[in-house]
């Protein structure tokens, strides 16, 4: 009995002490988070696109297309694991630190890139 | 007395997803329990045989979102035995330092889920700010907080860091454990709830084939991180208790926490010393598995975890099959639910730690 009474006590002092502590959450839209260097946030392809095809092969949803002149990216179906970015032997594909991605139009989840002028990729 | 046929989900805040038991009532008494599975069926066993090796990775991570690195392991691990790749003694550490910190943060959400399925509000709060702090520390280190795809076959995908941040963020979980077994583990309520609610007895945790703390608690000594060659040169005590009963459920898995945080020390005085990272990476495109079947297991936070891998020497497996560790223990219920009160019904079912994209796959 006395033992039940210090354990209940015990456990009221503890969660009393948490009124006087700062609150541990973030006022989202207001104050923003930060990300590390790594993060998997919108990828972002540069211009050293060789368009050698390994994104299309390690990409396990299909994300990725590449049309004669354009590089397709549909972040609707991209999972973002980072496979392309880490396997890009050119490093043409970055994740970038973006992670608001909400949109209210479709057509601007479709990234398409213009990597004319190359030589055509072919399998 | 009328008996009474009652639906407990599929959409139950206390099953963690979407579980749904039919039960047969008799008054307040359970007569029989059918656990009915399979509403998160995403079919990833079929998938990985439309997929490589490569592409097939980063979706492994999904089978139990709360312990991810352990199926990335496991799945590396057996294209890197049937390949013969040999891992650097670094790596190891790395892998074994970042499993552990998320078998913390796991257990933590565990009772943190288990304390509110029981009506205690506080303890959520403060397992998920610890756990915060964990998944802030696995999105500064691999990318994301959750489905982190940060182990590759061969390796990692960068060298380590922030090894501070780690000895502050396992420092301050070793103080805050005392907080919760005051709060938690001597309550009145807590175990007038939990003490000799749900018994598993050696049989039938052996004969319902469950694994790891479940079993534990019961008294079986059964820890595959004894032979594992990732804890080959670390020193820890597995935790075995003997009663097997809700409350040892807890007690054990508090205790565990404990354990690896002692683990993640010991590889953090390895880490600090070493510098450089030496890999074995392949060729992204075009792994083939040579033919023939491949197994292999790991002590997961569910209890064991394994996969069994076919293959006819192509791209893709023929057949890939996923042991996880709470399927058994739904299965478990039908036992254990019988003749106890409804009432008490969901204080065993969380007890067991039930994740269900686990059991669904």
């Amino acid at each position: 009995m006395l033992k039940n009474i210090k354990y209940t006590l015990l456990s009221l002092l503890i969660v009393f002490k948490h009124l006087f502590k700062k609150p541990v959450t973030l006022e989202y839209p207001e104050k923003k988070f930060t990300v590390g260097d790594f993060f998997r946030g919108k990828p972002v392809l540069n211009s050293n696109c060789s368009r050698c095809g390994t994104c299309l092969k390690v990409c396990p949803s299909g994300a990725i297309k590449i049309k004669q002149d354009e590089f397709i990216i549909d972040l609707k179906k991209c999972i973002f694991c980072g496979n392309c970015t880490f396997y890009c032997p050119q490093k043409a594909i970055n994740m970038s630190k973006n992670y608001e991605l909400a949109t209210s139009k479709k057509d601007e989840l479709k990234l398409i890139y213009n990597i004319g002028g190359k030589n055509e990729y072919n399998t | 007395m009328k008996k009474l046929k009652l639906n407990l989900g599929p959409q139950h805040p206390s099953t963690h997803g979407v579980l749904r038991l039919i039960l047969e009532l008799e008054g307040e008494k359970i007569l029989s329990c059918e656990p009915d599975v399979g509403y998160l069926h995403r079919g990833l066993e079929k998938m990985a045989e439309r997929l490589s090796y490569i592409q097939y990775l980063p979706l492994v991570d999904r089978i139990d979102y709360l312990a991810s690195f352990f199926y990335s392991e496991l799945l590396c691990r057996t294209v890197e035995k049937a390949l013969g790749i040999e891992l650097d003694k670094k790596v190891c550490m790395i892998r074994v330092l970042l499993l552990e910190l998320n078998r913390i943060s796991s257990h933590l959400l565990w009772i943190g889920a288990y304390l509110m399925d029981l009506g205690a509000t506080s303890p959520f709060f403060y397992t998920m700010r610890e756990r915060e702090m964990i998944l802030k520390l696995f999105e500064k280190i691999t990318g994301q907080r959750m489905m982190n795809n940060y182990f590759v076959y061969g390796g990692v995908r960068h060298d380590i860091f922030a090894l501070d941040d780690i000895e502050c963020i396992i420092n301050t979980i070793e103080k805050k454990i005392l907080d919760y077994e005051n709060i938690i583990t001597e309550n009145p309520i807590f175990l007038q709830r939990t003490k000799n609610k749900g018994i598993i007895s050696k049989e039938t945790g052996l004969n319902g084939s469950i694994t790891g703390v479940n079993l534990r608690a019961s008294g079986i000594n059964l820890d595959l991180r004894k032979n594992d060659y990732l804890y080959s040169d670390i020193n820890y005590k597995s935790i075995i208790l003997e009663t097997g009963d809700s409350w040892d459920r807890y007690k054990a898995r508090i205790l565990e926490i404990i354990e690896s945080c002692k683990i993640v020390k010991q590889t953090l005085d390895y880490l600090q010393k070493t510098s450089g990272l030496k890999q074995n990476l392949i060729n992204p495109i075009g792994i083939k598995l040579p033919e023939g079947s491949f197994y292999s297991e790991i002590e997961a936070p569910r209890g064991l975890a394994s996969v069994y891998i076919k293959s006819t020497g192509e791209k893709t497996p023929y057949r890939l099959k996923w042991r996880t560790g709470s399927y058994y223990a739904v299965n478990l219920l039908r036992k254990l639910l019988i003749n106890e009160h409804l009432n008490d019904a969901i204080a065993i079912a969380g007890s067991l730690d039930i994740i269900l994209p686990e059991v669904d796959k």
